[in-house]
């Protein structure tokens, strides 16, 4: 049933999750396949959580914090940086090109650039074509 | 199995229109977890709120999936409606099928299709919820106040109340830089004054305890329950429990030595305002012409520290009150001042015949000033004493205090505020708060002003009587699984997290712990978790979006 | 002894205001918090980011206000002002009239279907005129309590038509043409202030050209403009659409004339340096200024960072600006008293931070002090107290000062009202 490429985002709860309901609330348009988890910082995206992503057939995998600086806990989103650049690495020993992976920092009043980011990731994971495990076999 | 409900608001027409709910009812009707789907036009209402309390009862709900607008909007007020209905508030999880979904998602199919994901992936996280609760620990209201400059004085009397004993342990006499100063700009009230009145006050002041000339050898525990032992002037030890710390211990005025362009030490009749006012003043006779230098030590620091400019003329003023005749120039490069008293502050030293001169660059001589002015004309004075007006630093004991109590210090070397614009009186570890010189270079109103903050601060959350309330988010620990890596305790910018030397574990204070999750994203064993943000939750989340 | 009331009432919800009543209702007392806008936070919520940091505004200040609304010991009072006080500390009895906002904050649930229809169109005050809002209307998307208001200066039914296009465009049963004007009174043992500050009105320093040339701009223009939920969702240009190849900061505009310093303009012109240089690549920027005023640990590094970036810094007298054709001509007086002139395409000015216009009145209600600028005053020594016991100041209604000053003297004033409610 699902023709579209599937997208998750971890959206960290004080400065994305904020800018995705802003987004909504002006009624910006967001990409239907894209559904969103809601963490309370963008450090508490482990990595692991990406990889079962795409372990679980995801085309593509946004996560969204506060700017540098601007984190709520102070420096969550440095680790977040941190643990996705080590991430990346990873993910290419599972042939997934690291574009799928995007993070941007997207603030509370950002609801337009949430709009914006979201599509342009979206059409950029259509244009990327599946998820190169849905076709491996060990993935269910 | 657990009952597990199922609400769709249709929020009027703005879920409803954009989202197929027949449809999503359809689909989720099949999954087991689920004990019953109910609708409601206006879930949020008071009617709504009604119903939804009145359908958990009725059905006996154990665990409630609401789908409707952002958790930001109404989480709170469906948590209460659960646990006026005798449910623990956090057996639930808010959908949000409006904001991210029917308002961003213009077609209607696919909205209907993200909402489905949307809510299968709560459904699928609900029974791995766990009933958390509000706890609360006993604590004392006592306060700990280090320094006593007019700063932590001040802290001292706002703090004072009945049922609260207040500690203040000062290293040397009451009073810190006041007891140097003659006036205090721009009201030009006596200084010794304001300080003799303040020391009395604190003296006798039946719940406050002065301890001078003492010194903190440790402090240990956290908000609400610290223990600090003293050794007092005559060495006893004293032991205090307190449940809040207020750092007030001053900076220092900056010391020139090392500019070798103003000739600190080099010249006689060099002298910084400090040393000025302290002393210098008070001599018989002074010259006939004097030098103020403004911005000393600015460049190699990297601040103003906003004090010196209306200092500098302060001084003037002094001098021109005890000795008319004296001719009196101001070297300044930019003129720092703000505020509303302070244009007029500077029209009257001007009219007091004080000459006022920009410099770009100077070098003193003996008895004399080479400058070059801002239209890079270099130019020379001959002048009689030269007083430094010199900048605020960090005193020598911050660094000490931030590692005994683990709190940060900023690129200056003054301690950090937990955020510069919002909370520039509190640390990062809760319950320990700075004010005055040591947070940064100020004048006595914004010491003063940030000593009633700190203790407005501790009112608000000490109270006599009263339990300390810890957020129920928080992470924990299993402690079956914990390797004792450490890796948690490094990542916490709150200091929550310790490794229990005896059983080689890490342990979580859940009182300073603000539940961000980064500990549970580092630990490479899986024993930190993350309440209401557990692995499980997460991938159950995802599990069910991408199915 | 006679008990004291505890509760407290805070006039004004700007970001003093709001600290004011978070401690305050911390420590379990009941706080009645006015506003007389439809919506609160002040003006910071005007900005997209916050110097030093540049830390973004909205993030900074919605987890507060959210505190507030989800707070059950704090009301909200939007729309309300204060009438009429009585009694003294420990026991006040304030009488505050309550503009009808026509909608019903318990039924709306701010999905905006009702702006589309409304037939009439004015002038956003919030966003500076900059665009248009409908008679009932959010004053900027994310605004809060997030419901709209009538504005029935202008609704058409206040002419006498029987327009009902926001009531039928509504499903929710949130608009109340019959709402009316409600007198609420309260009993309080504390009083804290919190009025804030108004812009000055840069077209009294006519040497400026401020509203006879089109891109000379005040400053909430200019943060508006730069704030992504504003008129032009963050682009910075100019008024036929294009972005500005060069701008020109002004500082100091009226200080002379007032005879104070506003203390925050240096610093926000330098916010608007790194706004322009980050978001218009090549563009020129100019400052003209008379002296810098940089205060604090923070500052010096920001200030540095836009000098690196290439600003041209110019200290400045007597400056004139003209319509030219290339577009705005500066002259000035140079430092060295020479004179100068150089052409912009844009010009944003700084005027005087002034006390609200409702402080006179707030001082008359209250029987409390103005100082010689109208800001209220306060005790030396006590830098939040003012000269009646149990009424508190903070925030820029005693002078201009940077957010973190109104925060801490917030929570001064809030101490100070925790304890002299206590018996
Ligand atoms: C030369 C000069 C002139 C000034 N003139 C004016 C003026 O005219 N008007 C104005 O508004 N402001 C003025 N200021 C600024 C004003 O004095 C300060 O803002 C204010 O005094 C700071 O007070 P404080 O209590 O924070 O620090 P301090 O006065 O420095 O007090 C800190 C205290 O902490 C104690 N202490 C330090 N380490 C320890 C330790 N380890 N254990 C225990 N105690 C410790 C110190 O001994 C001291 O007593 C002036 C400052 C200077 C330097
Ligand atoms: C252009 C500009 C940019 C700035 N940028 C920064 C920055 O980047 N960083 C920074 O630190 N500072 C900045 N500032 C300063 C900052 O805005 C202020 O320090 C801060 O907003 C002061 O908050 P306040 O609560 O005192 O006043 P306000 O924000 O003005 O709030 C006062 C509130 O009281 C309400 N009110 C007024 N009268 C009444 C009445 N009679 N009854 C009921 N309610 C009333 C008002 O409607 C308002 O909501 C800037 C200022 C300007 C002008
Ligand atoms: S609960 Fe939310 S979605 Fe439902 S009616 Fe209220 S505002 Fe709308
Ligand atoms: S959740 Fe955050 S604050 Fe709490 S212990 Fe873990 S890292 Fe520290
Ligand atoms: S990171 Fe995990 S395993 Fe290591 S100490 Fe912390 S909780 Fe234990
Ligand atoms: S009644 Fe008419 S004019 Fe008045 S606000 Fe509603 S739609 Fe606008
Ligand atoms: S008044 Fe009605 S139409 Fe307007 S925003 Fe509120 S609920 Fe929506
Ligand atoms: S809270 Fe947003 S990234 Fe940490």
């Amino acid at each position: 049933m699902q023709t579209e490429p599937t997208i998750i985002g971890f959206l960290c709860n004080w400065c994305s999750y904020a800018a995705a309901d802003l987004a909504g609330n002006s009624k910006l348009e967001v990409p239907g396949n894209l559904t969103t988890i809601r963490v309370m910082c963008s450090s508490r995206v482990d990595p692991v959580f990406i990889l079962n992503a795409y372990f679980q057939g995801a085309d593509g995998v946004l996560v969204a914090g506060c700017h540098p600086g601007d984190c709520h806990y102070q420096t969550g989103n440095y680790y977040a940086r941190r643990r996705l650049a080590l991430l990346i690495k990873i993910l290419q020993t599972f042939d997934i090109e690291p574009k799928r992976l995007r993070l941007s920092w997207i603030s509370a009043s950002e609801g337009q650039r949430f709009s914006e980011i979201t599509q342009e990731f979206a059409k950029f994971i259509k244009e990327a074509g599946p998820n190169p495990l849905k076709k491996k076999p060990f993935f269910e | 199995m657990t009952k597990v409900g199922l609400f769709l608001c249709e929020c009027g027409p703005n879920i409803a229109e954009a989202v197929d709910l027949d449809k999503v009812t359809e689909v989720i009707k099949g999954d087991k977890k689920v004990a019953l789907i109910e609708r409601h036009r206006l879930l949020c209402s008071e009617d709504g709120k009604k119903f939804l309390a009145e359908s958990i009862k009725k059905n006996g709900f154990e665990r409630i999936v609401i789908a409707a607008c952002s958790p930001k909007q109404h989480e709170n007020t469906f948590m209460e409606v659960m646990t006026r209905a005798g449910l623990n508030p956090y057996l639930f999880q808010m959908v949000n099928i409006r904001e991210q979904c029917a308002w961003m998602t213009p077609d209607k199919e696919l909205a209907t299709q993200k909402a489905i994901r949307l809510i299968r992936a709560a459904i699928n996280r609900i029974n791995y919820h766990t009933p958390l609760k509000q706890k609360e620990i006993e604590c004392s209201p006592d306060v700990l106040i280090i320094g006593a400059g007019i700063t932590g004085i001040e802290t001292a009397l706002r703090t004072a109340q009945k049922n609260r004993n207040i500690y203040i342990v000062e290293k040397n006499e009451l009073g810190g830089v006041l007891n140097r100063l003659q006036s205090l700009y721009p009201g030009m009230q006596s200084a010794r004054e304001l300080l003799q009145k303040k020391i009395k006050e604190i003296k006798s002041h039946p719940e406050i305890k002065v301890f001078q000339k003492s010194k903190i050898k440790e402090i240990l525990g956290f908000f609400g329950n610290f223990i600090a032992r003293i050794e007092t002037e005559d060495k006893k030890e004293v032991k205090l429990n307190i449940g809040s710390i207020i750092l007030t211990i001053g900076g220092e005025t900056f010391v020139p030595a090392e500019l070798p362009n103003f000739g600190y030490k080099k010249f006689e009749n060099v002298f910084t305002a400090d040393e000025f006012e302290n002393s210098v003043i008070n001599k018989e006779n002074l010259p006939q012409t004097i030098a103020i230098v403004h911005c000393v030590g600015r460049e190699k620091f990297g601040y103003c520290s906003k004090i010196c400019c209306a200092n500098s003329m302060k001084l003037a003023r002094l001098i021109k009150e005890k000795s008319k005749n004296t001719k009196v120039f101001q070297f300044y490069k930019e003129l720092c001042l703000p505020g509303k008293e302070y244009d007029q502050f500077y029209k009257e030293t001007k009219e007091q015949g004080v000459e006022f001169i920009r410099y770009k660059n100077i070098e003193i001589g003996d008895h004399k000033i080479d400058y070059i002015s801002e239209d890079e004309i270099k130019q020379s004075l001959s002048v009689d004493m030269i007083i430094l007006s010199t900048g605020l630093v960090p005193g020598k004991d911050t660094q000490y205090f931030a590692n005994l109590l683990n709190i940060p210090l900023d690129d200056y070397g003054f301690f950090k505020e937990e955020h510069i614009k919002l909370a520039p009186v509190s640390t990062i570890t809760e319950g320990i708060s700075i004010a005055g010189g040591c947070q940064g270079p100020q004048d006595l109103n914004d010491a003063v002003i940030q000593a009633g903050a700190s203790a407005g601060r501790t009112l608000s959350s000490l109270i006599p009587g009263r339990r300390l309330q810890v957020e129920a988010k928080t992470c924990e620990i299993a402690d079956s699984i914990c390797v004792g890596c450490g890796v948690c305790v490094r990542v916490c910018t709150y200091g929550a997290l310790t490794i229990d030397e005896s059983k080689h574990i890490s342990v979580v204070n859940e009182v300073l712990c603000r539940g961000c999750g980064n500990c549970a994203a580092a630990c490479p064993s899986g024993a930190a978790r993350h309440r209401h943000f557990t692995n499980q939750e997460i991938y159950q989340e995802e599990r069910a979006m991408l199915k | 002894m006679e008990t004291k009331n505890k509760d407290i009432l805070i006039i004004g919800a700007g970001l003093a205001g709001i600290e004011a009543s978070l401690l305050c209702a911390r420590a379990g007392r009941k706080v009645y918090l006015l506003e007389k806008e439809p919506y609160f936070g002040g003006s910071a919520i005007k900005s997209e980011e916050v110097f030093p940091l540049m830390e973004c505004a909205t993030c900074m200040l919605a987890p507060k206000q959210s505190d507030v609304l989800e707070n059950k010991n704090i009301e909200l009072l939007t729309l309300s002002e204060l009438q009429e006080v009585q009694g003294e500390a420990g026991n006040f009895t304030a009488r505050i009239k309550k503009q009808a906002r026509y909608v019903s904050l318990e039924n709306c649930i701010g999905c905006g279907a009702c702006f589309e229809p409304c037939p009439v169109e004015i002038d956003n005050n919030f966003e500076e005129g900059l665009s248009k809002r409908k008679a009932i209307y959010i004053a900027c998307a994310g605004a809060l309590p997030n419901a709209p208001a009538i504005d029935m200066n202008y609704c058409l039914r206040k002419k006498g038509e029987d327009c009902q296009a926001c009531k039928q465009s509504c499903m929710f049963d949130a608009i109340l043409y019959d709402d009316k004007d409600r007198e609420i009174t309260v009993n309080v043992g504390a009083i804290i202030v919190a009025t804030g500050f108004k812009l000055g009105d840069a077209s009294q320093y006519t040497n400026y050209g401020y509203k006879k040339f089109k891109n000379v701009l005040s400053a909430f223009e200019f943060e508006r403009l730069r704030a992504s939920n504003g008129p032009t969702t963050g682009i910075i240009q100019t008024k036929d659409g294009s972005p500005p190849d060069s701008i020109a900061l002004i500082h100091c505009v009226g200080r002379k004339e007032k005879g104070y310093c506003s203390q925050v303009c240096c610093l926000y012109l330098t916010k608007f340096a790194h706004y322009a240089f980050d978001k218009i690549p090549g563009v020129k920027v100019y400052q003209f200024y008379k002296e810098l005023s940089i205060p604090g640990k923070e500052n010096e590094h920001f200030y540095k960072e836009i000098q690196k970036k290439g600003i041209n810094s110019i200290r400045a007298e007597n400056i004139e600006i003209i319509e030219a054709d290339s577009g705005l001509q500066i002259n000035y007086q140079n430092g060295n008293n020479k004179n100068g002139s150089i052409a912009v395409d844009m010009v944003v000015l700084a005027p005087p931070i002034e006390p609200h216009p409702e402080t006179r009145n707030i001082a008359r209600i209250l029987n409390i002090e103005l100082d010689q600028f109208g800001f209220l005053k306060t005790q030396p020594f006590n830098p939040v107290e003012s000269n009646r016991a149990g009424i508190y100041i903070a925030g820029c209604a005693r002078e201009p000062n940077f957010m973190q000053e109104a925060v801490v003297q917030a929570q001064d004033a809030a101490g100070q009202a925790l304890n002299i409610t206590e018996d």
